[in-house]
């Protein structure tokens, strides 16, 4: 969670220079190998995530589109079989403590926009979920398992 | 506004003001949006930070809820219910506007406007989640349990424990919240943004607009200057600035008007080329702005004056201009024509001497000058003697040659100040200031002198006199132009009358109503219509026997208006109005038909010849033949019973008319009709005329006849004429016998026939018959 929002016309414009540069770099570097990329929806609401079950493993691109009404976050962490740690305040999932297992996060996904997450996922079971606070407590993560 | 516009030129202050108040009237709009917008936004920033400082309230009254629900479970005292009314209350507010509750006392009732689009939704949930809070809260206050209770906010609560469940359900309220307020925030940057934007595109837009209307501006201030430009230096007019110093500007057609550069007219080369005269006015009018237009000459390339005329227009006090605008034009063409109409108008166009429109101004400004310096004024009024048988019998070429070397005469005689005049046909006037009677009369003597030498036409030496008219009008006198004129008309047919070739001054005596001419023309022929005119008989004598042997048919007018009108007066107008071939016919008809008379009446002796006269305009006219065949058959006399007396002068004239006269009076001739010369001896006639004409008699004039008793020089030349006529085998005829003595030297002579006084005045026809029938004639006075 970014802790400070910056004003409209300074985020946009960052924004924007954040996801042209790599959507440049990524096009020009894998011209070839985007065929083989696996394109998977994940629709997030109040509070659900909505995700296919299995993916192949390799190159992922995760549409990630927001229903709202809140917004909502995505963090893609490697399931270890256990519920995720929690911090002291027992609403938030510890980011810290899942860090070396995270495979990818899109912050800050505003109702009614959509967002890519580019991941290359490697077999083994994955969780999706919303770290909002109290969003993971209410429901909202998924499990994914890639093959 | 449209800037470009080029259908026709508008002057530059109309478009000029149209351009400036529509940059105003831009501005004045933009500004008012501008400011219109801001306001609005300030309004709506307002409202929204209300709503974020209620919706941020709720995640405080969630966590409050929370705790205090908790305290009550644990027997402490607390009022979780109305934190929940708060919370409902307050979720209500924010979706659908009006006032939020004060919580606490801290804050005052906070009017909230009505939520919209993406805040709206959240401010939704966050409501849905409110109630589930606060029912969830409600059930584990009263024991029930929590699993029972339905959310309706669709979570999907993980934990059991209820204190975890409602934090859960607070931080779910208060997320939800807080990012309803974060979107609240950001729609607030989103139109701060807006009217960022807006304002820059209206300044933008505002900038181009004053930028394009400054161009069309400029565009239309270039246009009117090339415009100006183009019409000072494509005009033919001359524009010239003229101010302290001189000529500070002139056009570039002063190259086309005089062929000068415009740098050779600045400074004082303008008024160098000014023409001496009209420097002063020119230099005047420039001083002082006025006349509004002036005419002046201006020198050209060649050295030429070319006539100018100028408008002038004040501009001094114009900053840009500062001098008198001159706008010149060359109207040289202009005054030449006009100098050519003025000449053609007061000049005779054959001996360039003024015509008679001038000599009357002429008079009139002598008239003005002669009242005020109170001299006197001579006016001659000039008749050529013989000039109209000069005209008829050689033509009016001759004529006109002859009339352009009297002018020259003319004005080799008259002095520098005189005007000289020819008032038509052989009619000349000369007019004297400041001189009286002996200036005119001296004037008149060089005049009748310098004619009296015979001119050289066309191989033909023309031989006349003139008859003088002279009138003095003292510095006191009062007679009117027309007045003058006339008095020298009537001293000039006196002096015609009295013999020809002299001069008489006009005295009072003169003055007799007959005699003007003025109208008798009119009067003529009038006369001719009214049959006033009548034939009266001179009787022709012979000398030897005393008998009649003839009578001259002598014209008489006696006319209503003008009494007796002497042959002497009208005859001369009838000539000249071309009226005598009438009164020719009529006397022609008339002799004949009384001649018929007198012989139906057995008056008439033997040999007795009516003689008609006939002018030598009937002559060259042409027609004789016919005329007097036709008065013989009406009147069915014998040809040998008619003779026609002709003028000596009107026998003179040659070429193609003399020929054709000479042969019809041949034909006459032949037929039986006598033809004798009258007034013989003053005129031309050679003895090679003579000789060429059939004639039968020859009758002396008169001035030989009478002279003859005083001056043996006239003795000489009747009895030459008398030989004369004898040695071609004619008769000789003396008119004018007024004594016995003239009679008696006549008879001496051998002269056949007589005329005059001394046996019979004309007499009217019956007069006559009786004269005839008493045969008194018969008996010849004696010589004294």
């Amino acid at each position: 969670v970014k802790p400070a929002t910056p004003p409209g016309v300074v985020r946009t414009l960052v924004i924007a220079l954040v996801l042209a540069v790599p959507a440049v770099a990524w096009s020009s570097l894998d011209g070839t190998a985007a065929s083989s990329t696996q394109v998977a929806q994940v629709r997030e609401r109040d509070f659900h995530v909505m995700a296919p079950r299995f993916l192949a493993a390799g190159r992922v691109d995760l549409e990630i589109s927001n229903a709202g009404p809140d917004t909502h976050e995505l963090i893609v962490v490697r399931a270890d079989g256990r519920r995720l740690p929690l911090r002291p305040d027992d609403l938030t999932v510890d980011e810290d403590r899942i860090k070396p297992r995270t495979v990818g996060n899109e912050d800050d996904v505003r109702p009614g926009t959509e967002r890519t997450l580019k991941l290359v996922l490697k077999p083994g079971r994955y969780v999706l979920f919303c770290n909002m606070s109290g969003h993971y407590l209410g429901g909202m993560h998924r499990l994914l398992v890639v093959r | 506004v449209r800037l470009r516009r080029r259908s026709a030129f508008q002057p530059f202050a109309a478009r000029g003001r149209v351009s400036v108040v529509a940059i105003i009237v831009m501005f004045a709009l933009f500004s008012a949006l501008s400011v219109a917008l801001s306001i609005r936004e300030t309004s709506r920033s307002r409202h929204r930070a209300t709503v974020v400082e209620i919706a941020s309230r709720q995640r405080t009254l969630a966590q409050s809820y929370v705790r205090e629900a908790m305290l009550v479970h644990t027997g402490a005292a607390a009022d979780p219910a109305l934190t929940a009314q708060l919370l409902r209350v307050s979720a209500d507010k924010l979706i659908d506007g009006g006032l939020a509750p004060e919580v606490n006392g801290d804050d005052d009732e906070t009017a909230l406007p009505r939520a919209t689009g993406l805040a709206r939704l959240q401010l939704q949930q966050s409501r849905r989640l409110v109630h589930d809070l606060t029912a969830a809260g409600s059930a584990w206050l009263a024991g029930r349990p929590l699993d029972r209770v339905q959310f309706t906010g669709k979570e999907r609560i993980a934990v059991t424990d209820p204190e975890r469940r409602l934090d859960v359900l607070a931080a779910l309220t208060s997320n939800v919240s807080l990012n309803a307020a974060r979107t609240i925030a950001a729609s607030a940057d989103h139109g701060i943004v807006q009217l960022i934007v807006t304002q820059v595109v209206l300044g933008v837009a505002g900038l181009l607009a004053a930028l394009l209307l400054a161009a069309g501006l400029t565009a239309a201030s270039r246009r009117q200057t090339a415009h100006f430009r183009s019409l000072v230096t494509a005009s033919t007019d001359l524009v010239l600035i003229v101010g302290e110093g001189g000529c500070q500007y002139a056009s570039e057609s002063v190259e086309r008007m005089l062929g000068r550069t415009g740098a050779e007219l600045l400074g004082s080369g303008y008024a160098e080329s000014v023409h001496p005269d009209d420097r002063p006015p020119v230099a005047d009018a420039c001083r002082r702005g006025e006349p509004d237009e002036i005419v002046f000459r201006l020198r050209n390339a060649q050295g030429e004056w070319r006539h100018v005329e100028a408008h002038l227009t004040d501009m001094r006090g114009e900053r840009h201009v500062g001098g008198i605008v001159l706008n010149a034009r060359d109207i040289s063409e202009r005054v030449v024509l006009e100098e050519e109409l003025t000449r053609q108008a007061f000049q005779d166009g054959l001996t360039g001497l003024a015509n008679r429109a001038l000599f009357r101004d002429r008079l009139d400004q002598a008239l003005v000058r002669a009242e005020r310096s109170r001299a006197p004024i001579s006016l001659l009024l000039v008749d050529l003697d013989g000039f109209k048988q000069i005209n008829d019998s050689y033509g009016h070429d001759v004529g006109d040659q002859l009339l352009v070397q009297v002018a020259e005469r003319f004005r080799e005689v008259a002095r520098a100040g005189d005007t000289v005049a020819r008032f038509g046909g052989d009619e000349f006037a000369v007019l004297l200031e400041g001189g009286g009677e002996t200036p005119a009369i001296a004037l008149a003597d060089r005049l009748l002198e310098r004619l009296s030498t015979p001119i050289t036409v066309a191989d033909r030496t023309l031989a006349f006199g003139a008859s003088i008219g002279i009138v003095t009008q003292a510095g006191d006198g009062e007679a009117s132009r027309e007045e003058l004129i006339r008095r020298a008309d009537i001293a000039m047919y006196t002096a015609k009358g009295a013999g020809r070739g002299r001069y008489e001054v006009f005295h009072s005596d003169m003055d007799r109503p007959v005699g003007e001419s003025l109208g008798l023309e009119d009067e003529i022929r009038l006369g001719i219509e009214r049959n006033e005119f009548s034939l009266q008989y001179q009787p022709e004598i012979e000398i030897a026997t005393g008998a009649i042997v003839g009578a001259e048919a002598l014209m008489r007018w006696n006319s209503p208006t003008l009494g007796k009108v002497p042959p002497g007066e009208f005859i001369p107008v009838a000539e000249s109005a071309g009226l005598i071939i009438e009164l020719g016919r009529f006397a022609m008809r008339e002799a004949c038909l009384q001649t018929a008379s007198w012989e139906s009446q057995g008056v008439l002796p033997e040999r007795f010849v009516t003689w008609v006269n006939l002018s030598g305009r009937q002559l060259s006219g042409g027609g004789i033949d016919e005329l007097v065949h036709s008065a013989l058959a009406e009147s069915g006399i014998p040809p040998r019973r008619l003779g026609l007396e002709i003028t000596e002068t009107s026998i003179v004239q040659g070429g193609v008319v003399g020929d054709r006269a000479c042969g019809e009076l041949q034909r006459l001739h032949s037929a039986g009709v006598g033809i004798a010369i009258d007034d013989f001896g003053t005129g031309f006639s050679s003895l090679e005329q003579l000789r060429r004409f059939p004639v039968d008699m020859i009758k002396i004039d008169r001035s030989f006849v009478q002279g003859g008793e005083l001056d043996p020089r006239d003795a000489a030349i009747t009895a030459n004429v008398v030989s004369l006529a004898h040695a071609l085998g004619l008769i000789a005829m003396a008119e004018g016998i007024e004594s016995p003595a003239q009679l008696a030297s006549l008879r001496e002579l051998g002269c056949n026939l007589a005329q005059g006084f001394l046996f019979a005045r004309a007499m009217p026809p019956d007069d006559l018959a009786e004269r005839l029938r008493d045969r008194l004639w018969e008996r010849v006075p004696e010589a004294a």
